[in-house]
């Protein structure tokens, strides 16, 4: 993924831009989410998008797949717009993704293999259930859930449940996969699992990625390009490296994980009496 | 004051603009629905969870409005010597009006509630995005069905409603009351016409589609939080509640003047 905003990096939609973002704005009422961006996603690279919660990167990457239309601005897929389809027309375009969302979204009144078959049933006519019992398998094998077909998601662990939603985002064999925020809510090796699963579907599906996330160790792990948002505006872009020793102060703010000055004093501020506040004896008579 | 009015005016228009949109995509959605046989299952499965499951409360509502009914106009009706005709008087206010009512308000609470809190944590659970991400219609695959079994089997519910109240009255009438059988049975018989019947059936579509229209909407429209699915199913059953109301008042208002134009009128207790 590359943006316009960091001087280093310029929007090429014409070399490898599977994705395509202009002057994408986005505000709900009066606040404004995301303001002008522009990026470029390259094809079968990682692109990990880091920023403080809040500061809309599930917006950004909800908008890539366009369940999220724009205020104004345009999104391409393979140099064609998508900002602006119907949404049968969206949903042609959308079998080409796979989305891993924050909470792993699985149908809670469908087993494992279901949810997994789900998309493959909306898209195909099965004849032979033979070979759909095939796919099932061979999709939870990749995330190491193989024999868990007949669990409820009820049933499954937080990291249990992300690895069936990461096998079901990819019972299609989609070109893009989309996570948000894959590792929340996980322990570290929990996590890690889930980091290493990425990085092998990558390797082994050849896909592009893009993950939403404030993880640092997951994002330094898994990303061939990371871009910072900062309200609402990307603020950096570069590989790894290029970010740990970025010079803008909320760069390192976010990535060493440290509390600014301003909310330092209002942390320290909090708990003491103000002399303008009033005591219970102030009402007693 | 003004801009005040202004703003609740439009938020208004904005609402009812989604709400008619929602509506116009539903029926378009259904009638795909019908036309892919792929999709029965998914109907039969709402028939099953809405339909069937619905019966015993149904039924109860149904024969507690017959007995209701039967305490309250047995003394008047013996007052004027008319307490044969019980069966004429249950009949034709259980098919023609209480039933249909009753038996949706309760269907509004049972199947509005449980549809709107189920499609509410579907959307705050983002699965209704899900459903969206796999380039799926949420309202072909989420709301068509729901609102198609709703649709052909409220009319049935209604016909159950129908039938326990005439027995629920036949139960304070002639087991309690001591009115003759016979009399009971045939007063029913001759009062309630195929066109009565008929009136509850055609009550039962509109009332059936309007709740699972008015509960999906309010699920799919509905707010994060435990609060916001709470908020969204107390909205549903107030509007759809007011919504049944509403259709029974204005299918009263057309089914009258059809009748009053096609035949004579026909006296209660004549």
């Amino acid at each position: 993924m590359k943006q316009n905003n960091d001087n280093k990096t310029n929007i090429d939609s014409d070399t490898n831009g599977i994705l395509v973002v202009k002057n994408l704005t986005k505000h709900f009422d009066d606040n404004i989410v995301l303001d002008n961006i522009s990026l470029t996603i390259e094809k079968g690279k990682t692109t990990v998008v880091i920023g403080p919660s809040g500061c809309g990167k599930t917006v950004l990457i909800k908008h890539l797949i366009v369940l999220l239309r724009p205020s104004s601005g345009e999104v391409y897929f393979k140099n064609r717009r998508i900002d602006n389809l119907s949404e049968n027309e969206l949903n042609k375009i959308r079998i080409h993704y796979g989305f891993l969302f924050q909470g792993g979204a699985l149908f809670d009144s469908l087993s494992v293999a279901e949810n997994i078959l789900f998309p493959v049933r909306q898209h195909y006519k099965i004849t032979d259930w033979e070979e759909v019992e095939e796919i099932i398998k061979t999709k939870l094998a990749m995330v190491g859930l193989d024999g868990f077909q007949n669990y409820y998601p009820a049933n499954l662990s937080g990291g249990q449940q992300k690895r069936v939603a990461l096998a079901r985002a990819i019972a299609l064999d989609p070109e893009v996969i989309l996570y948000d925020e894959p590792t929340t809510g996980l322990d570290p090796i929990r996590a890690d699992i889930i980091n290493e699963l990425i990085l092998k579907l990558r390797r082994e599906l050849g896909v592009t990625v893009v993950v939403v996330t404030h993880d640092m160790t997951s994002a330094y792990k898994i990303a061939d390009r990371i871009i910072m948002l900062h309200n609402g505006k990307i603020i950096a872009g570069g590989d790894a490296e290029h970010i740990r020793n970025h010079p803008h102060p909320t760069v390192q703010q976010f990535i060493n994980g440290q509390v600014s000055d301003d909310d330092l004093t209002i942390l320290r501020m909090s708990g003491t009496i103000s002399k303008a506040q009033f005591l219970p004896r102030d009402f007693e008579k | 004051m003004i801009g005040i009015v202004a703003t609740k005016t439009i938020s208004g228009l904005g609402n009812s603009g989604r709400f008619a949109r929602f509506v116009w995509q539903t029926i378009t959605a259904s009638a795909w629905s019908c036309s892919k046989s792929r999709t029965y299952p998914l109907i039969w499965t709402q028939m099953l969870i809405i339909g069937v499951r619905s019966v015993p409360v149904i039924l109860i509502t149904g024969a507690f409005v017959g007995m209701t009914l039967a305490i309250q106009v047995y003394d008047q009706l013996r007052s004027m010597g008319l307490e044969e005709r019980m069966g004429q008087l249950v009949g034709v206010s259980v098919v023609k009006e209480l039933g249909p009512v009753l038996a949706a308000v309760m269907l509004a609470g049972r199947i509005g509630g449980a549809l709107t809190a189920e499609l509410g944590t579907m959307n705050v659970t983002e699965q209704i995005d899900a459903v969206r991400s796999m380039g799926t219609n949420p309202i072909r695959y989420l709301v068509a069905p729901r609102v198609l079994a709703c649709l052909l089997l409220t009319p049935f519910l209604i016909i159950y409603a129908d039938l326990m109240g005439i027995v629920g009255g036949y139960f304070i009438s002639v087991v309690l009351k001591g009115i003759n059988s016979q009399a009971y049975w045939s007063f029913s018989a001759s009062a309630v016409e195929l066109w009565d019947i008929s009136i509850g059936i055609i009550k039962g579509f509109f009332f059936g589609s309007a709740i699972a229209v008015i509960s999906c909407y309010n699920g799919f429209t509905c707010r994060e939080g435990a609060h916001g699915v709470g908020q969204a199913c107390t909205e549903a059953f107030v509007a759809s509640f007011i919504s049944i109301l509403a259709i029974n008042f204005a299918l009263a208002v057309v089914f009258n003047a059809i009748y009053s134009t096609f035949w004579p009128l026909r006296s209660l207790v004549g």
